[in-house]
């Protein structure tokens, strides 16, 4: 690549069309009347995503995994309004000047924590514990001090934990902001987790945060990896039927966000300055950058430790499919059947949520072991191709001349495969640096989930979204480069300048 | 230094070689030679194991390759090959495809395997290419370094396969003068080869070979000048033939000169000689008539490319008696225009069949105007 110019033009374009919003046209909406007829956004697996479709029947109603998601779409024009619960709706609206709620309270749930199915003694030990906090005024003081109207910063209590013991581990959404999120420092902060905190106190437990995604809790539950879910979960009937729920510690309303009509809106600030405001409050504000430079390095990490891990997989598994013995060759096909035709993040969540259910694993491991796996079945076709590519001739001149069938694979099929296959090799390895960006799914906080939670925080969609487009470009860009080295290494012609008089 | 016994080997029903057996002498240089697809290539590959013999023994020196135990890598590295192909390892320079075997095999210093292997290429005439990659090369410069390679690894023996079939008649001579050079310092050597005139003048011993054996053992003086057996003398005399069995007078007589005139096409024989062919034929014919209640009469046509002679053979059962003489002919008529068409006739009775043989002349028929 002889300059990277025109990818960048291409990023600035897409940056400032952003800066400028895209719905211009698109009607706002006043009443609820007008909303039964609209594009209405809400989070998979929430009650909001129930509640919609009970309320509004004759609404086009769109699912989205991330309520951050769903405001973008509305900002952008997509959708009309999103139904989400009251602090989601306070915070959006106070940070993004163009949007804006509808004051009827749709509905009122009670928000508990989830726990396993039969679990009787834990649900029991934490309903006591919430009746004493509702009982000594701990509660009405936390909701004061979280679910506040207005932008200060929150008020935290410092409150000493318990170090040793069996951990409780505890579930949470970190884009729920002021329930639970992370602050600067990447801790878990808010509402509910000042709530666990204060559980592992009077446990005699240290907690330990388990970052999911929504759809994510019921199952980590149901399979061991969590003991309880404590993030604003409302304790549905359908719900009932998978987890147990205690009772409730506060109540959630549910409320309607929608867009600031055009004519109502003031004049705008400039361009220049809008972008200024989201280079500090995405960026600057709380070192948000941190956040992104510990996503960098975990992507960057996984990337690598799964292309190693899946380089060596893929040799074996390229010497086994080669094998004459059937009983070697067999599995290899199947093994690379089923990992090319799984897509990873199936892959990822079937061996975090199943394989691993019940053993306490980083999900680091598990998401270089999924990466690993899925690109070993791929470079063992690579691999395959390469060293079939090989004249075979070449190899018979080797054995002729008296090495044997591994020193005629060592000195003269390897260097001309690792030839043949890099330009391809390169290739998949990128696109498995992109695709680590679904590791999110399994609380790692790679590059991309950096950015989700920068977006759950400032509510701003597109900048964050670009910055890390562009930040994933430049790690693709910078190991094609590296990978070019190699290439240009293995490349004879280039030795042969070395080369001197014999 | 080689002992062959009874070597087999199939690929699948094919019976490619069928109890080879013979002995190689240090010093040897033997051709070898033989139709396509005779089992040629695979004596060959069967003595350095590329291929694995079904059955058999092959002795290097003392060494037996198909017993169990045996080094095969450090035996193959006394009697390495030469391809037809060339098979040079195209990620290395002419020189390290000359010192990757020294260095890795046999533990020779890097400088002192450098310093052999500019020595072989200035014996192969090719020092200067050293640093050059074996793709900008032509063929006959490849496969002298295809030679050099084997030579760099000091071999007792060399085998070849069919080195020159890959090239273009401009190069196989250059290939040929550095086998030949090897010869005459007094390598052993198994050449496969189709250039008869080289396996001539280069060979000490021929080995013709077909169906699956050798055919015939000897010198090339004998092998080429004087073959014992007839598949080698047509083989040698690149003769194609044609046979007509006739058993009565109603044989299809427009069928087999149609089938006359397409051996002829296909030989490539002037007009002349096949319309002198023709006649012949038909007069030969007449001549016999008289003869066809007497026992089965065979014509034969055999053109050999290598002498541009064209000769017709007839046999037939029964008593010494010259068809050509005696008062069954109806007249002189058809021998004077036998004698005319021929350059010359020999007469033979051998087994109880008669054997009459010319050689069809190649210009006008004698006498005529």
């Amino acid at each position: 690549m002889k300059s990277p110019r025109p990818l960048w033009l291409a990023f600035l374009l897409i940056f400032l069309a952003s800066l400028t919003g895209c719905h211009d046209g698109a009607p706002a909406i006043h009443t609820l009347d007008e909303a039964a007829h609209s594009r209405m956004g809400v989070m998979t697996g929430t009650t909001s995503e129930a509640l919609a479709a009970r309320l509004f029947p004759k609404a086009d109603i769109k699912h989205f995994d991330d309520i951050l998601d769903a405001i973008a779409a509305l900002k952008a024009g997509q959708l009309d309004s999103v139904l989400t619960g009251y602090p989601t709706v306070f915070l959006a609206t106070k940070r993004n000047a163009d949007l804006t709620y509808l004051p009827d309270i749709l509905s009122t749930e009670d928000t508990s924590i989830g726990v396993r199915k039969g679990n009787t003694e834990l649900r029991e030990q934490l309903d006591s514990i919430i009746t004493a906090l509702k009982a000594d005024g701990t509660l009405a003081d936390m909701r004061r001090r979280w679910f506040k109207d207005d932008l200060g910063p929150y008020v935290e209590v410092d409150l000493p934990t318990p170090t040793s013991g069996v951990p409780l581990r505890v579930g949470i959404i970190a884009t729920r902001e002021p329930i639970s999120f992370l602050d600067p420092s990447g801790r878990v902060t808010g509402h509910d987790a000042e709530l666990a905190h204060r559980i592992g106190q009077k446990l005699g437990r240290p907690i330990q945060f388990s970052i999911l995604r929504a759809p994510a809790l019921i199952p980590a539950l149901v399979s061991g990896k969590i003991d309880a879910a404590i993030t604003g979960m409302s304790a549905t009937p359908e719900r009932r039927e998978r987890i147990d729920f205690t009772q409730r510690y506060y109540e959630l309303r549910q409320q309607l966000l929608v867009r600031v009509d055009n004519a109502q809106r003031e004049q705008g600030p400039s361009m220049g300055e809008k972008l200024a405001g989201s280079v500090r409050s995405n960026l600057l504000k709380e070192n948000r950058y941190l956040l992104l430079v510990n996503g960098l390095k975990t992507t960057v990490l996984i990337s690598i430790f799964s292309a190693l891990l899946g380089t060596l997989l893929g040799a074996s598994i390229c010497f086994m499919r080669m094998s004459t013995s059937a009983w070697l060759r067999r599995p290899a096909i199947v093994f690379i059947d089923i990992l090319r035709g799984t897509p990873v993040l199936v892959l990822l969540m079937i061996i975090f949520y199943v394989v691993f259910a019940s053993i306490d694993i980083s999900p680091l491991i598990v998401s270089v072991i999924a990466f690993g796996l899925n690109f070993g079945a791929y470079s063992a076709e690579i691999f395959r191709s390469g060293i079939e590519g090989v004249d075979k001739g070449q190899v018979e001149a080797g054995i002729s001349l008296g090495f044997t069938r591994i020193q005629t694979f060592i000195h003269i099929v390897l260097p001309q495969m690792i030839q043949k296959i890099l330009p391809v090799f390169k290739g998949e390895f990128i696109s498995l640096v992109k695709m680590t960006s679904v590791v999110g799914y399994i609380a790692v906080q790679d590059l991309t989930k950096a950015s989700d939670i920068i977006r759950s925080r400032t509510f701003d969609a597109f900048f964050p979204l670009i910055m890390v487009a562009v930040l994933y470009f430049l790690i693709s860009w910078i190991f094609i480069k590296l990978i070019g080295l190699i290439e240009l290494k293995t490349d004879p012609r280039r030795r042969r300048q070395r080369e001197t008089q014999p | 230094m080689i002992k062959i016994d009874r070597l087999n080997k199939h690929f699948g029903n094919l019976h490619v070689l069928n109890d080879v057996s013979t002995t190689i002498q240090k010093g040897d240089v033997v051709s070898i030679i033989g139709p396509s697809g005779c089992g040629k290539s695979t004596f060959l590959r069967c003595l350095n194991l590329l291929e694995r013999p079904d059955s058999g023994h092959v002795l290097i020196g003392n060494e037996d390759m198909l017993a169990i135990g045996t080094n095969v890598s450090a035996v193959r590295q006394k009697m390495n090959m030469v391809f037809q192909s060339f098979n040079l390892f195209s990620h290395l320079t002419i020189l390290e495809n000359l010192t990757l075997g020294p260095i890795q095999l046999k533990g020779v210093d890097p400088s002192a395997a450098k310093e052999k292997a500019m020595e072989l290429l200035r014996l192969v005439g090719l020092a200067e290419k050293f640093g050059h990659f074996p793709e900008e090369l032509s063929g006959g410069q490849k496969q002298r370094v295809a030679i050099a390679r084997c030579l760099a690894m000091d071999p007792e023996v060399i085998l070849f396969d069919e080195p020159t079939s890959a090239l273009d008649p401009t190069m196989v001579r250059e290939v040929l003068s550095v086998i030949r050079k090897l010869a005459k310092d007094g390598m052993t050597m198994l050449i496969v080869t189709h250039e008869m005139d080289f396996a001539r003048d280069v060979s000490n011993r021929v080995f013709y070979m077909d169906a699956g054996g050798i055919h015939e053992d000897g010198t090339p003086e004998q092998i080429f000048q004087n073959p014992q057996k007839a598949k080698t003398r047509a083989f040698i005399n690149r003769t194609r033939s044609l046979s007509f069995p006739i058993e009565t007078e109603d044989f299809d007589f427009y069928g087999m000169n149609a089938q006359i005139e397409a051996f002829c096409e296909k030989q490539i024989l002037s007009k002349r000689l096949r319309q002198n062919l023709l006649l012949l034929v038909e007069e030969v014919l007449q001549v016999h008539r008289p003869l066809l209640g007497r026992g089965r009469l065979t014509l034969t046509i055999e053109y050999s490319e290598r002498l541009n002679r064209l000769e017709l053979i007839c046999t037939q059962d029964g008593p010494d008696r010259h068809p050509l003489e005696g008062d069954h002919l109806p007249d002189e008529f058809g021998v004077l225009i036998i004698r005319s068409l021929v350059e010359s006739l020999d007469y033979s009775h051998a087994d109880g069949q008669t054997r009459l043989s010319m050689i069809v002349r190649a210009g006008a028929p004698l006498g005529s105007v």
